[in-house]
């Protein structure tokens, strides 16, 4: 029997619902554990903010949970922690997100208080001027780790004028500018029911629930919504380097161009190229195996192209950090590795290792509650549809060795590529 | 407040322990809601074990097992596992050494076959050695490359003057560099043998037939000499140590260590219980006083560290804008010094309590969660603890708070380390581009 039909055998039914105003829900019962998982996701992030306020989604996600009408920010924070339970608020580029995990007793509690979050922040100016300063420390703080730094600038050049190219919680001098108003916009334009997927995941009972859930949010009201647009980010065409010295033990070295969107129809026999070229398990993918297992050359190395896939187009990445005398050799093994799954072909074994992989480590997704929660979120956003646990299993297995080569020689490519270093460049051979 | 209750999928009477002839501790734990099966070997052997000139042994020992065996050749453990979809993976600490597979439960007896092969019989090639060496070093450069990693490491050697605790877990890398291949491999016969070991299954299996499965894969492994006792005691701290550690960065950081005794002393819970009063969430003391009130730093974290030998207890903090260290530390030693005088309220306990428990639940939903909670728990202390684990937090009062606060939490026996400016400007940059 193969793992994957096992994990079959208790596949999860979902039940989707669309409330009056719009707002999608997505239940999925799980009583193996007393606890409830929840997760809102409003349907705009740091994609939308505008240049000169770069900052402002995740600005707002953060502040969230720092007062409502009815609440302090300390009221919230003593309610949840009071039973046990947890409550975030966070984004990213494509959403913000509204979290909570509690026990199954407290799920009333759990959607009171995350209704009360979604539709009734009031961004108080206190919390406002204490999360720019906050935001502003973290800037800072992060500038000293060489990853991140590399990181940063890697998505800079790689995006240009695309609003990924920037870092989603903004620069300091966004941020500094950032107003009390700029969240309010925000919170108006996009925080909407018909712009909200709501997934809970846990022990209760489906027919219990829904009442609780129209009865928080089912009077929110609904309005039409205009997203902003921007042109379509561009893969560049010649080579583009940067260099940034910092004094460290490593460099970083970030190494790749623009990927694909999840919903790229090429997106699976990507991943089983991910799975050979710098992903899978332990050292076995090509350049683990090269640059660490046979070189010797990194604690950290890898590369992937549908890691960050999304509604945008994500990046292809290879990253290791080095020793600064290797930077020359771990350079051109990476571009070495890369050429190579673009020239020839992988072998038939190859192939059926990377399918064996994905297909049998699919069932580790969906091990614990939060997991299918976010997973219901990305289902319904990517249009993966509920039957994608086992539509899953079929676009891997469908994946030949000329797909590879194909889609290989279509999105990878090894002279055409952005590399950024950073770290100690005094000491780089 | 409300009684902390265990869910019945937590109770430990679902825990099973065997002891096989030669010495190694079977736990099982069947979890049925996931065609799942999480495998671990737990060795009594870590940082703690080394003795001096020879730190990192542990570590760099947990990267052999995965060269491969006679059996097992180079790289097949990592095939074998991506062949079955699984994942593997490896850890070491002050105390034990660690390995995991997690496959789905028609395939993970391969786990054993490995996990037996290797307790005896790892392959200690010279050149993979020397390959496996210049990685190791890699990885310990990527820890000298954080701030707090580098921090946290001088703060240890400062804290610890006896103890091997005072060694990080990675080792000194004049000592990874000198290593060789022959006190590898002694180390190795010296400590892995069923007698120092336990294998932990959690996930989707009978437990009935399994026990005969390990029994087959590991029964004819003869038990070892037991391995030396650690013998070295910390004398106790009498004043207050201070450091400095020069650094790049502009973020001053700063770490509070106290000397506190091992997981399951009588005064351990009370600890526990003190480090989310202090730092746990949005309404613990700390974060209202230093993030809400003072907008002193970005974060603040406090924590009991369990381990098996007297251990740490930890403040951390990351400062912000133009607030100074020392504004900082005032700050925590006042907070402190109102809890040792007993102002803690029964609200603040009883919610400190409530996250525990709710811990306790929410994060042990996957197999993996829980094989580390049983596995390290029986090569700290032994399984007993965990089923009077509630119960021991549960009977924490106000008062064991303070007087574990005052007792523990005092100025004599801590260790303040700052990492500080070097006055370094980083950052040249060097941008190109040819399209």
């Amino acid at each position: 029997m193969k793992p994957t039909e096992l994990g079959l055998r208790r596949a999860f039914d979902v039940h989707s619902h669309v409330l009056g105003n719009g707002l999608k829900v997505l239940l999925v019962e799980n009583p193996s554990i007393p606890t409830v998982s929840m997760n809102a996701s409003v349907l705009a992030g740091a994609r939308y903010d505008p240049e000169s306020k770069a900052g402002q989604a995740i600005m707002a996600s953060r502040l969230l949970d720092e007062g409502t009408e009815t609440r302090s920010s300390f009221e919230i924070a003593d309610a949840i922690e009071s039973v046990g339970g947890a409550i975030e608020a966070d984004g990213s580029f494509e959403r913000l997100v509204v979290s909570a995990g509690v026990l199954n007793k407290d799920i009333g509690l759990g959607l009171e208080l995350l209704s009360d979050l979604l539709i009734r922040p009031v961004f108080p100016q206190e919390y406002v001027d204490k999360e720019k300063e906050r935001t502003l420390a973290e800037i800072v703080s992060a500038q000293d780790r060489p990853q991140v730094v590399a990181g940063w600038a890697f998505n800079e050049l790689v995006y240009q004028d695309h609003p990924l190219h920037r870092p989603a919680h903004g620069y300091p001098e966004t941020v500094e500018r950032l107003e009390r108003n700029d969240l309010f916009e925000f919170h108006k334009k996009y925080f909407l029911p018909n712009n909200v997927i709501l997934s809970v995941v846990g022990d209760f009972r489906v027919s219990e629930l829904l009442p609780k859930i129209e009865d928080a949010l089912g009077s929110w009201r609904a309005r039409p919504i205009v997203f902003p647009t921007y042109p379509e980010p561009v893969r560049q065409s010649g080579k583009r380097t940067k260099f940034i010295q910092m004094p460290a033990q490593q460099l970083n070295i970030y190494l790749g161009h623009l990927g694909v969107k999840r919903t790229n129809p090429d997106y699976y026999a990507l991943q089983v190229l991910d799975t050979i070229l710098g992903g899978g398990a332990g050292f076995t993918a090509r350049i683990p195996q090269r640059l660490r297992d046979e070189l010797g050359l990194a604690y950290t190395t890898f590369a992937s192209i549908t890691m960050t896939a999304g509604l945008d187009p994500g990046r292809f990445v290879a990253f290791i950090g080095t020793s600064p005398e290797n930077m020359k050799l771990a350079t051109e093994g990476l571009v070495n590795e890369i050429r190579r799954i673009t020239e020839e072909p992988v072998t038939a074994q190859e192939l059926q290792d990377a399918k064996d992989y994905l297909t049998g480590s699919f069932v580790f997704a969906f091990e614990a509650s939060p997991q299918i929660a976010r997973f219901l979120i990305h289902a319904e956003v990517y249009g993966l549809g509920f039957d994608y646990v086992e539509k899953y299993l079929e676009y891997i297995r469908r994946v030949t060795i000329e797909d590879i080569s194909r889609v290989a020689k279509m999105y990878l490519d090894s002279e055409n590529y952005t590399l950024v270093v950073v770290g100690p460049l005094d000491g780089a051979q | 407040m409300s009684s902390l209750e265990i869910p019945s999928a937590f109770a430990m009477e679902d825990v099973g322990r065997t002891v096989l002839d030669n010495g190694l501790v079977v736990l099982t734990k069947e979890v049925h809601t996931s065609p799942i099966v999480t495998s671990m070997i737990w060795y009594r052997v870590g940082s703690r074990n080394e003795e001096l000139g020879q730190t990192g042994k542990s570590h760099f020992l947990e990267h052999m097992l995965f060269k491969g065996t006679e059996r097992f050749k180079k790289g097949e453990i990592d095939l074998i596992t991506l062949k079955n979809g699984g994942g593997n993976n490896a850890f070491t600490s002050h105390d034990f050494t660690a390995y995991y597979f997690n496959f789905a439960s028609d395939r993970w007896d391969v786990a054993l076959e490995i996990e037996s092969d290797r307790m005896v019989n790892c392959a200690f090639d010279p050149e993979e050695f020397e390959a496996e060496k210049k990685v190791v070093i890699e990885e310990l450069k990527t820890g000298l490359d954080s701030p707090w990693g580098l921090l946290l490491q001088e703060q240890e050697a400062s804290a610890f003057k006896v103890h091997p605790y005072r060694n990080p877990i990675v080792g000194w890398l004049q000592d990874v560099e000198r290593a060789t291949v022959e006190e590898q491999q002694a180390y190795y016969r010296r400590y892995y043998h069923p007698n120092n070991a336990t294998l932990v299954l959690a996930g989707d299996f009978e437990t009935n037939q399994i026990l005969t499965k390990v029994a087959r894969a590991f029964g004819l492994i003869p038990a070892g000499t037991p391995p030396p006792s650690m013998l070295l005691k910390e004398p106790p701290q009498r004043g207050e140590r201070r450091l400095i550690v020069r650094w790049r960065s502009k973020v001053p950081r700063l770490a509070i260590a106290y000397h506190a005794p091992q997981i399951a002393h009588v005064d351990s819970y009370a600890l526990q219980v003190l480090g989310v009063v202090l730092s746990e969430g949005k309404a613990s003391r700390l974060y209202q006083r230093l993030v809400e009130r003072e907008q002193s730093v970005t974060f603040v974290s406090a924590e009991y560290g369990e381990a098996k030998d007297p251990t740490l207890f930890h403040i951390r903090a990351e400062a912000r804008g133009d607030h100074s260290v020392e504004e900082i530390e005032t700050s925590i030693y006042h907070e402190l010094g109102r809890i040792a005088r007993g102002e803690v309220n029964q609200h603040e306990l009883d919610r400190a309590k409530h996250q525990m428990e709710a811990h306790f639940i929410l994060s042990r939903e996957r197999t993996l969660d829980q094989a580390i909670l049983l596995g390290q728990i029986e090569t700290l202390y032994g399984i007993d603890y965990i089923d009077s684990y509630l119960q021991r937090i549960n009977a924490v009062t106000t008062a064991d708070v303070a007087a574990a606060c005052s007792r523990y939490l005092n100025e004599d026996s801590r260790t303040v380390a700052l990492l500080l400016s070097d006055g370094s400007e980083q950052v040249e940059e060097n941008e190109s581009e040819a399209d």
